[in-house]
């Protein structure tokens, strides 16, 4: 499980309109929002609250890891993704939705930046974006936790090994030295605090001795 | 018409109340319901192999106590001293014998019947006929253990250092915990004893050094101390699968192929073996 949350810079949603956005009295139908990555990520999960968006389109700006020096490409991932069902309405205009890696088209590795293209074709709804975008990256192979070296003893593998002939069976002793484990265990678990009530100091009475205690 | 019936009905119950002519009216009467439900009980809690041998002994040992009930109040005019001590001696011989066989129905895994066994055994012993003194006194504590582990098979020499770190000075009044720790303990040892003496069958063919690498390999898993109680656990075990077992044997066999052979024989083993188990026995205080 990977849990990473990636810090990352969210700009503003830009609109895309024909003609001027101050003058013009129609409202945007797009939107777009860029996100970038202060160093190149593979991503696990994109997650947001929808607040009236009815599709949304995601492309991925992806940095080529062998060569740094070529230009980023940008790529689709994910084509009009529907929030909503039916734009007009308002089932899940405000819902919490999740973009996971298994569902984009291409592998999200080694990423810049995302851009999130926003559409709503109703013309009910004042605005609309997306709020609240996290990004998850994914957790590495080896994790920070330190397994200890005898957990991989615990399914040994079937190596045929090169024993001696003469030896003892092995699974016998085993069997007996786990009982024998076992029992001392049980043996050493079985402590009580009663006590007898003794005032000696390792079996000697010594006068001295007790003076100490 | 009322009047008349009544009294017809009254003799009835009269002729019924003297003598119960109906089974279940006879079987409260003599408790027999009680008895059985209680041996029943017994057998549950127990589930021996077997059932009618545990029966057997169950009613045989009801009965010497119901016997003892009565005859424990009638002691014969002071006389004959030697007799009397003779007699007491006897009948502590007798509870011992009870309290032991009281401790054997239940193995020390099965925990909830075996405390109860211990509880009922205690309770045996700490009675006192005379009513001097009730409390288990530490003589017999310690003459229990011993027994304990002489009817499990464990030869003297083996147990005596468990019994040297268990046992109570005579004069001692023993608390119910540290009686039920000790033979709790001697049972525990003694299933020890036997396990180790099978696994000496299994290498006594082999040299010295392949023996006390298997001992070795216990003391390893015993001394794993680790993170939490249950990660404790898988280490221990980890250490104990055939192929590590295995392989130390193959190393010391290896070792000691340049050197003349020896054999261990059994009491040294089982000593070496005791010695594991003992040292975590704590000392009694």
């Amino acid at each position: 499980m990977c849990d990473n949350i990636v810090a990352c810079t969210v700009k503003t949603p830009v609109a895309l309109q024909i003609g001027d956005v101050k003058t013009d009295t129609a409202r945007p139908g797009v939107f777009v929002i860029d996100v970038t990555f202060p160093h190149s990520v593979n991503l696990q999960e994109i997650s947001f609250k929808n607040y009236y968006t009815a599709f949304v389109m995601v492309r991925l700006q992806k940095v080529d890891p062998e060569s740094p020096e070529s230009a980023a490409q940008w790529v689709t991932c994910l084509r009009n993704r529907c929030l909503m069902p039916s734009p007009h309405t308002e089932e899940g205009s405000q819902d919490y939705f999740s973009i996971y890696r298994q569902q984009m088209l291409m592998e999200p590795d080694n990423v810049t930046s995302i851009r999130l293209i926003l559409r709503q074709p109703s013309s009910v709804w004042l605005n609309f974006f997306l709020e609240d975008i996290k990004i998850t990256e994914c957790g590495t192979e080896n994790s920070e936790k330190n397994i200890p070296s005898w957990f991989s003893n615990l399914t040994p593998e079937e190596q045929p090994m090169n024993l001696q002939a003469g030896l003892p069976d092995p699974e016998k002793v085993s069997s007996s030295i786990q009982q024998m484990w076992a029992l001392t265990e049980v043996m050493q678990t079985n402590q009580t605090s009663a006590r007898v009530g003794r005032f000696d100091v390792d079996g000697c009475y010594d006068i001295n001795l007790l003076s100490y205690t | 018409m009322a009047n008349s019936l009544q009294p017809g009905v009254g003799g009835a119950t009269d002729s019924r109340s003297s003598k119960p002519d109906t089974e279940s009216e006879f079987l409260t009467q003599v408790g027999a319901g009680a008895v059985l439900r209680g041996a029943l009980l017994k057998l549950l809690e127990i589930r021996s192999e077997d059932p009618i041998g545990f029966l057997a002994e169950h009613f045989q040992n009801l009965a010497q106590s119901l016997e003892n009930g009565d005859s424990g109040c009638a002691v014969e005019g002071g006389n004959k001293k030697q007799h009397q001590q003779a007699l007491q001696e006897f009948e502590e011989q007798k509870q011992h014998s009870r309290a032991l066989w009281h401790l054997t129905q239940a193995h020390h895994s099965q925990r909830s019947a075996f405390n109860n066994n211990v509880a009922v055994a205690f309770s045996l012993l700490s009675r006192d006929d005379r009513k001097r003194k009730p409390g288990l006194k530490g003589r017999v504590y310690t003459e229990l253990l011993r027994r304990v582990c002489r009817d499990r098979g464990v030869a003297e020499p083996v147990s005596a250092p468990l019994i040297k770190k268990l046992r109570c000075q005579d004069h001692e009044a023993v608390p119910f915990d540290l009686f039920r720790h000790g033979v709790l303990a001697c049972f525990v040892f003694a299933d020890f004893v036997r396990k180790s003496r099978s696994l000496f069958e299994t290498v006594s063919q082999s040299d010295r050094s392949l023996c006390r690498a298997v001992l070795g390999s216990l003391r390893d898993a015993l001394e794993t101390t680790g993170c939490s109680h249950p990660a404790r656990y898988l280490e221990a075990s980890a250490k104990l699968t055939p192929g590590r077992l295995a392989q130390a044997m193959d190393r010391a066999q290896t070792l000691a192929s340049g050197t003349p052979s020896t054999l261990m024989s059994q009491e040294e083993f089982i000593e070496e073996a005791s010695a594991l188990i003992i040292s975590r026995v704590k000392l009694v205080s």
